[in-house]
């Protein structure tokens, strides 16, 4: 209740309007600061009936004392919080998240362009490719140097680039000795596909199950019979 | 781990066919492990004749191998000395690697060697003048008498040769002599003690079995001519003692049975070893040209020809230390090297994880770490097993697990793979259902919920991916043999006529597309297992 009387003040004038309920429900969303509120927690915790809690959320946000904001985690789920708050990053998921959403096709997009930077300079660190950015304007949208070290450690896991570090000779004569720095896959050639994936048992969801005589064996076996079909 | 055994020894078991020995007496040993003759013939069934010339042929063909130890005698009895057979695992698998092997030497040494060892593949053991037979034999129509002397000196050379690049080996002794463990133990030291575990009997008995290294691949002047060196088993002296010992006083019948080695002439037979070191080189070296670059693989492949006779075992974790100058000078000898010159060689090593400095000292030795060439490679087989399975997605969490090492966080990933929180907890859990990883729970009182921290366990999925390629090995070969099956009245029926035809030629297909797959599964299983 400490926060409810701390922060009275400023609110005194917006809140002329409203009803007990309305101020009441306003409150707890108020007092869950920039986390939010779950509307299931929300009605236990201003102990109203569910019409009046409904009733007054759409008052408040008709005032504009609260928005509705969407959860990363639970999408389904809504969520309130104080429009003097913005949500913070366990909800909003950080700076990749658009709505709650992933934001793939900027990050697709950012994949693209740090790739193509990279074939151009052969060998960049973060550092280099985010500068790169910056002086040829590569993106409509802003983006942080972070942000570019966090897609260049995704793309070493996508296996498009590799992370090695400067031997300080030859084409990294321009980075320091030891420092991380990216490079792209020799020859850009395919992924090299593995022995096991090229045969219907190296991937078959079946193979415990599988045996010499069973049910399910190799001489009965469609994936088998779909493979040797030509 | 009941099924692992179960996979490996049913290949196996299949894979023995091939030699078409005894599929009893092999089967028995590779399931019961390491047993006398007596027992043998119980668990077979078979008669005594019939499990002493099965493992005749197995011992023949290098599956199987024989040792000596003496039980304790009880009261008022004498210590018995009795045989044991234990079953080559890996030496039964080789067999089916022949191909490979024959490839190798016929590259490299030509024809006439690629006949010689032919011949020891086939019949397992042969001594040079049994070769010298089946080379007269063979030639019979286009050597005329007086050619009869240089076509021998020519085939001495090339058995030299063969012998000169350890592709082939004097047999190890027949049936070596271990003592009994308790002495043994006995003499250790206390600070052996506390070393490693002993070695079971099996490694004793190979190790035993040995030729010693300066008599392994010594071709003798002897061998040209009849009268050859003395009984091969003859190579330690705690053998030979035994090995006279056994000769006049406590021979069981059992070991008369070695009728190859009646005229006392040296046995030859072909070294594996050398094929899967040789196979492993290869392997690195394409690997490393197709994940750093051509310059690279020349670099790697020349500092194994100039390391060849230094390498001491199969794994070795790293090539053995060059300076620069030996490495160049050897890049030097083939023409793509040349075509690196000294920057490209450089630029080579420091691709391949070497330090190179700016100037380099005559005594600078480099190295290459090959343990971390033969990760990057298991573990890329496994990765493409997750992408093929389970998508682009799960491959990036499943690679940013095995950077990871430590326990990782399901938030954690979610932020560093791209993917939502949702759906890496998805992923997880199905790989977790899988196998390919582990999870842990940790309670947090905060959020009410519990927090998964998730890890891989290399070395029990490395193990479970290796069944998994026997698994699939066997399933191959099984279907090779049900196509087969399948089309028997087509392959052996007279009949003619455009229908039939191409009926024979879809099974021909398929043969093909099945025995290659086999093969290339086999490269896969050996970068698990012998590398
Ligand atoms: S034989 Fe067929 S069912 Fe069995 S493991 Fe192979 S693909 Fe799966």
């Amino acid at each position: 209740m400490s926060l409810l009387n701390k922060r009275k003040k400023p609110e005194s004038k917006t809140t002329s309007g409203l009803l007990d309920s309305d101020k009441k429900v306003l409150n707890v969303i108020k007092s869950k600061k920039e986390s939010a509120i779950w509307l299931r927690d929300l009605k236990r915790d201003s102990d109203l009936a569910d019409p009046i809690v409904t009733k007054s959320l759409k008052n408040l946000i008709t005032a504009g004392l609260i928005k509705e904001v969407k959860h990363v985690q639970f999408k389904g789920r809504k969520h309130y919080i104080a429009a003097e708050f913005e949500p913070s990053q366990e909800i909003t998921g950080g700076s990749w998240y658009v709505d709650g959403n992933l934001d793939t096709a900027f990050i697709e997009q950012l994949k693209e362009t740090c790739l193509k930077v990279i074939r151009k300079l052969k060998v960049a660190t973060a550092e280099g490719v985010y500068d790169f950015f910056k002086t040829n304007r590569l993106t409509n949208t802003e983006c942080t140097s972070q942000q570019i070290s966090e897609i260049l450690r995704s793309m070493v896991l996508d296996n498009m680039i590799i992370d090695v570090k400067s031997t300080g000779l030859a084409e990294y004569h321009k980075i320091p000795v030891g420092q991380e720095c990216y490079r792209c896959i020799a020859g850009d050639k395919a992924p090299i596909t593995g022995a096991m994936v090229s045969i219907p048992c190296g991937v078959c969801p079946r193979i415990r199950q599988c045996t010499p005589d069973g049910l399910i064996s190799p001489s009965t076996c469609v994936y088998f019979n779909k493979w040797l079909e030509f | 781990m009941g099924d692992k055994e179960d996979y490996n020894w049913h290949y196996l078991t299949q894979l023995k066919m091939r030699i078409h020995a005894h599929q009893k007496v092999c089967e028995c040993l590779l399931r019961e492990g390491t047993l006398s003759l007596a027992q043998v013939i119980r668990f077979t069934q078979l008669s005594k004749q019939n499990v002493t010339n099965a493992l005749l042929v197995l011992v023949q063909h290098n599956c199987v191998q024989a040792f000596t130890i003496q039980l304790p005698g009880g009261f008022e009895e004498e210590p018995k000395i009795m045989t044991q057979y234990m079953a080559l695992h890996t030496n039964i698998i080789h067999h089916m690697r022949f191909p490979k092997f024959l490839a190798i030497v016929s590259k490299e040494f030509g024809e006439e060697c690629k006949e010689i060892f032919e011949g020891l593949l086939q019949h397992g053991r042969l001594s040079f003048n049994q070769i010298m037979d089946r080379h007269k034999d063979k030639h019979k129509a286009d050597i005329t008498n007086g050619e009869n002397s240089t076509a021998a000196n020519v085939l001495h050379e090339n058995f030299n040769k063969l012998a000169q690049a350890h592709y082939i080996e004097r047999c190890p002794a027949h049936e070596p002599f271990l003592e009994p463990p308790e002495q043994g133990a006995k003499k250790r030291t206390s600070k052996s003690k506390i070393a490693d575990a002993p070695p079971t009997l099996e490694a004793r008995a190979l190790a035993a079995a040995t030729p010693m290294e300066s008599l392994r691949f010594l071709v003798d002047v002897d061998t040209l001519s009849n009268g050859a060196l003395e009984d091969d088993s003859k190579n330690s002296p705690a053998t030979d003692i035994v090995g006279e010992k056994r000769k006049h006083d406590c021979l069981e019948p059992e070991t008369d049975i070695w009728a190859t080695n009646k005229n006392k002439e040296i046995l030859w037979r072909v070294n594996f070893e050398e094929f899967v070191r040789r196979l492993r080189q290869k392997f690195c070296v394409s690997h490393v040209t197709t994940s750093l670059d051509r310059g690279a693989g020349i670099v790697l492949n020349a500092i194994y020809e100039a390391s060849r006779k230094e390498e001491t075992k199969v794994k070795m974790e790293t090539t053995v230390p060059l300076t620069m100058d030996t490495i160049l000078e050897e890049t030097m000898k083939s023409e793509e090297g040349r075509s690196l010159k000294l920057d490209g060689v450089k630029a080579s090593l420091v691709q391949l994880g070497c330090e190179v400095s700016a100037i380099d000292f005559d005594s600078d030795t480099h190295s290459i770490d090959l343990k971390k060439i033969i990760d990057q490679a298991q573990s890329q087989e496994v990765e493409s097993i997750v992408l093929k399975k389970y998508g682009r997605e799960a491959y990036r969490i499943f690679r940013a697990l095995l950077k990871h090492e430590t326990l990782y966080e399901t938030d954690k990933i979610s932020i560093d793979t791209f993917v939502e929180k949702k759906d890496v907890l998805k992923i997880l859990l199905q790989l977790l259902k899988d196998d390919f990883v582990q999870m842990e729970r940790l309670g947090n009182e905060a959020q009410k919920m519990d927090i998964l921290l998730w890890k891989i366990h290399k070395r029990s999925l490395w193990a479970q991916v290796l069944d998994d390629m026997y698994h699939a090995a066997l399933n191959l070969k099984l279907r090779l043999v049900h196509e087969l099956e399948q089309a028997k009245d087509i392959l052996k029926g007279k009949a003619v006529g455009a229908e039939v035809v191409q009926k024979r030629k879809r099974v021909g297909e398929k043969w093909k597309v099945l025995e290659s797959s086999l093969m290339v599964l086999d490269d896969a299983i050996m970068l698990f297992h012998d590398f």
